[in-house]
């Protein structure tokens, strides 16, 4: 295991449940653990609807009041879900921004975009007036847009354009960490490239962490250098970027890999069987077992356990497990 | 899902014609259980007006009591300047009441539905041409126009009618034609043209099916606006006098001093009546139009917060949780 | 700059309905069966006269003279004269014209305030009781014929609180001496005060449901989540963000509204004997006075249409998207 004390945010068997009404909950994160150090890019991946932007709108405290959360998100050493929205919110933007998926609508329509950058700066009192403007306009720039359109609305902008924005504005209060849900889906391919390089050189020179949360394989490669694998409300695996490529300890990981398309590659796209399970029911035994093409006995019976499959490395699969490993066919 | 923030669907565009009841009273208020309400009242009124003659107990025409004699054993709920029962007065009153609120709803839906759809359907000119005419009726003001037009072409009921209906169909035809607009994309009347389908065909099995639900539910709206026409008409004496209704009822009260002679027996009671029945219609007819068109936004605001429970320890399913 | 398309469009738009309107009122009034002259009263009207009084009016002209006629004369401001007493429609109708409008005007403040307070308290507090409660109480209110609200007002109200409940002021203020300004406008208040209370009641359940709607539909939108996430507080967010945007259609309402003021302001000068525009059109009718019947229909829809094109501008203004 890394070492904790360098750990910038420790998130620590986090659970979330959403009521659902009539008595039924959804339990969308099921105990997950993760760590992010200062200026690392991690990836969250997963299918839609596994739980990775339940994940961090749950570290902002975002969730609607049909939301249950429980568990720790420490950052920088003081848990900051002891008390819910009371101690996460002070924490928002300074410490921790977020990139939302679709930042066609993080932007207020009858405001101008350079209002809604400084506001955060005003609102936190880093900057106000005339220094929050010429902050704005510092911000615009760094992310490729020209500072005079500060004063224009959103509508006036491209996708990919406000996207930057979106991005700018995240950067208003210098936080350590970024999360960005999804934060190029819906743009196109010449689009995503230059916003995820842009992501990589704004993380890198300003020495900001980042969490990426997509579906999209070749992303988070090409970004991040370590991922975090979710199915189902957990993290079934997670480790440095190219060993879950070279040597994926999970059969989710290795079939979601299998599963993307290589531009130039011969070999067939395998898609992945089945559906994901209904999480608002208890279930028995492995997750993922219905899907998986390595099952064996004890997977229907038994939840597995997370452990270490290497260094900086865990995984939560029966096949890992010395014990049962000859067991499987 | 366990994604937060759940995307809606696009909501249909409609231009909201003016004082139309805004959609989402059945999200805010009530659930079926209020509009299973609303249709009992309106049923109730509705037997109470056809079993008038029947169930009254006093005639309407003849004076059977003491001018604004208040409530007693005899006269459950008074009687008016003119000596005649309130009680009896107020079913013989459901009946014209309702028989105007039904009869003019039904002519506009008629002639705004068939605008609405001819001018859907067909698009291009017709479609300009008709709505030009919708807006400028949209636009000019209703009430002094039904006054206008009660002033000049006589008191009788069927003239009423006609008149409240012929002032407020385009609201429907403008949703009607939103309606059918949208319909006309839909692969299955592609498809039905492609098979060579004449146009009247194609409007009476595939458009008129799908656009009657809404129909319905707007015509049901226009219910209560033309009960509230038959009242400011009534009010403004340019009602056929020899109709009794309950804005006939309300007017009588107020030419005949029952606000001073403190009979509130005779103001109260028709009014309530009244607005019971648009209540109850508004109520029946938004339900309608909501179940057709439902929001899904989450709100992201709200007093109160997400909630905070402790981590979870115990739970009877074996192996489930990660020992440390 | 794209919005110049936009207003060019709306203006003659407006321009367009104006002649509409006043078209319609020169074919509906020469639509009254008999002509201005032959239902003339007058005792001592010879036949002679009669003829005499055609050939002035220009009545024995043909209907397209007669409208060129009317039109010229519109032109000039001439909107006929009245027949009971013989004055210019237009200078009879001015003072009347006045006091409607601030009896409209502030029953429009009364709606939007008593809107907006209930329409974000109900927004607020979605699904509970009071959200319930609230909504109830304002549909209520909004099913009530006017005259009727008016009525249980003088009856309930007004002795109540010691409120006048006819016409515009006090008949013997001023007459033992000059008044203050101060005296004769609070006068004059107290008996705005009932009418336009009535109004803004019949009317403020509209803007409820506007205001909740749009506070909603705002709050669901991903900038609230955003700004939310920027660490600005609840109340915060709802002022310069969600209220911002429910302004749009709020605004908008209260100029597409001016068409059910107009039409509730006709009742409630008749209950409350109200010297306004509305009392005229009543006086009117009555009267048989078809000029000055005319001449009011016109203004009011003139006025409606102005209104209208007024909403438009101002949404262009508020909402930077619009453009077409």
């Amino acid at each position: 295991m890394s070492d904790d004390s360098a750990a910038l945010i420790e998130v620590r068997d986090l659970h979330v449940w959403f009521d659902l009404g009539r008595g039924s909950e959804l339990h969308a994160v099921q105990g997950i653990d993760f760590q992010l150090r200062p200026g690392e890019r991690m990836g969250l991946v997963g299918e839609s609807g596994c739980g990775k932007t339940t994940t961090i709108l749950g570290m902002m405290g975002l969730l609607p009041p049909s939301a249950s959360i429980a568990g720790s998100v420490i950052l920088e050493g003081v848990d900051i879900l002891t008390r819910g929205e009371e101690s996460v919110s002070p924490h928002r933007w300074c410490d921790m921004a977020m990139i939302f998926q679709g930042a066609m609508n993080a932007f207020n329509p009858v405001k101008t975009v350079g209002s809604q950058i400084a506001e955060p700066m005003e609102l936190h009192g880093t900057h106000s007036g005339r220094a929050a403007r010429a902050r704005v306009r510092e911000l615009l720039e760094l992310v490729g847009i020209a500072g005079s359109r500060a004063d224009r609305y959103p509508h006036e902008f491209s996708g990919g354009m406000r996207q930057r924005a979106a991005i700018a504005m995240s950067l208003a209060c210098e936080p350590k960490v970024l999360l960005a849900d999804e934060p190029t889906t819906a743009l196109d391919v010449m689009v995503q490239a230059q916003i995820l390089e842009l992501l990589v050189s704004l993380t890198n020179d300003l020495g900001l962490a980042m969490i990426l949360v997509t579906h999209d394989l070749p992303v988070v490669a090409q970004v991040c250098r370590r991922a975090a694998v979710m199915y189902a409300g957990e993290i079934v695996e997670q480790g440095p970027m190219l060993e879950l490529y070279h040597d994926p300890k999970h059969p989710y990981t290795r079939m979601l890999f299998a599963a993307t398309p290589d531009l130039y590659g011969e070999d067939e796209v395998l898609s992945i069987p089945g559906a994901p399970p209904r999480l608002d029911r208890e279930l028995v035994g492995c997750p993922f077992a219905p899907r998986c093409d390595r099952t064996f006995d004890r997977c229907a019976h038994e939840h597995p356990h997370v452990r270490a499959v290497g260094a900086d490395r865990l995984a939560a699969c029966h096949l890992n497990d010395p014990v049962t490993a000859g067991a499987a066919s | 899902m366990s994604e937060a923030a759940v995307p809606a669907p696009p909501a249909p565009v409609v231009n909201a014609p003016r004082r139309r009841r805004h959609s989402f009273v059945r999200d805010v208020l009530f659930g079926e259980r209020q509009a299973v309400v609303g249709t009992i009242v309106i049923v109730f009124f509705t037997l109470v007006a056809v079993l008038a003659p029947h169930i009254a107990p006093y005639s309407v025409t003849q004076q059977t009591c003491a001018p604004y004699a208040g409530l007693s054993g005899k006269h459950l709920l008074g009687c008016d300047d003119g000596g005649i029962d309130m009680f009896s007065e107020l079913m013989w009153g459901a009946r014209v009441s309702l028989i105007v609120g039904f009869a003019a709803a039904v002519v506009a839906m008629v002639i705004g539905g068939g605008v609405g759809v001819v001018s859907g359907f067909f698009g291009g000119r017709t479609d300009i041409v008709l709505m030009r005419i919708t807006d400028y009726f949209l636009v000019i003001p209703d009430i002094p126009l039904m006054i206008v037009f009660a002033a000049l072409f006589g008191r009788h009921l069927l003239n009423i009618i006609i008149i409240i209906a012929i002032i407020y169909w385009t609201s429907t035809a403008r949703l009607i034609r939103a309606q059918v607009k949208s319909l006309r994309e839909r692969v299955f009347v592609k498809r039905s043209r492609a098979l060579g389908a004449s146009n009247t065909r194609l409007i009476f099995k595939h458009v008129l099916p799908q656009v009657t639900p809404l129909l319905i539910a707007n015509t049901v709206l226009m219910v209560a606006i033309a009960m509230f026409a038959e009242t400011y008409v009534a009010f403004l004496g340019l009602g056929d006098p020899t109709q009794l209704s309950w804005g006939l009822l309300i007017s009588n009260a107020f030419q005949g001093g029952a606000m001073f002679r403190h009979a509130w027996w005779a103001i109260v009671t028709p009014g309530l009546c009244v607005t019971i029945v648009i209540l109850a219609c508004t109520i029946v007819g938004q339900s309608m139009e909501d179940a057709m068109n439902p929001r899904l936004k989450v709100g992201h605001l709200s007093v109160k917060r997400f909630g905070l429970r402790p981590i979870p320890t115990m739970r009877p399913a074996p192996g489930r949780w990660r020992e440390e | 700059m794209a919005g110049a398309d936009y207003i060019i469009k709306r203006t003659f738009f407006a321009i367009a309905t104006i002649f509409v309107a006043v078209t319609l009122n020169f074919v509906l009034f020469r639509a009254v069966p008999g002509n201005a002259v032959t239902s003339l009263r007058c005792q001592f009207c010879t036949k002679q006269f009669k003829d005499a009084l055609s050939k002035q009016l220009g009545l024995n002209k043909s209907k397209w003279a007669q409208y060129g006629i009317y039109l010229d004369n519109l032109a000039h401001g001439d909107l006929g004269s009245s027949y009971s007493d013989h004055n210019p429609v237009l200078q009879d109708l001015e003072t009347p014209l006045k006091n409607t409008g601030l009896m409209v005007t502030l029953g429009t403040l009364f709606s939007v305030i008593l809107g907006i307070l209930s329409g974000v308290f109900a927004s607020w507090r979605r699904g509970t009781l009071t959200d319930r409660f609230n909504l109830i109480t304002s549909l209520a209110f909004y099913s009530m014929p006017t005259q009727w609200l008016g009525m249980l007002m003088v009856f309930y109200v007004a002795a109540w609180f010691g409120l006048p409940v006819a016409g515009i002021q006090t008949p013997d203020l001023g007459v033992l001496g000059p008044v203050s300004f101060w005296t004769l406008w609070s006068n004059r208040f107290e008996h705005m005060l009932l009418p336009a209370l009535t109004l803004g009641l019949v009317l403020y359940g509209e803007y409820t449901l506007i205001v909740r709607s749009a506070m909603l539909e705002t709050l669901g939108e991903d900038y609230i989540l955003t700004a939310r996430a920027k660490g600005l507080k609840n109340w915060r967010i709802v002022w310069t963000h969600a209220l911002r945007n429910a302004m749009l259609p709020i605004v908008t309402l209260i100029a597409l509204s001016f068409g059910s003021i107009v039409g509730g302001a006709i009742l409630v000068e008749d209950v409350f004997s109200y010297p306004g525009i509305g009392f005229a059109v009543i006086q009117a009718i009555d009267r048989r006075d078809y000029p000055v019947l005319q001449g009011a229909f016109l203004l009011l829809t003139v006025s409606v249409i102005v209104s209208n094109f007024i909403a438009d501008l101002l949404y262009f203004k508020l909402d930077p998207r619009v453009t077409t």
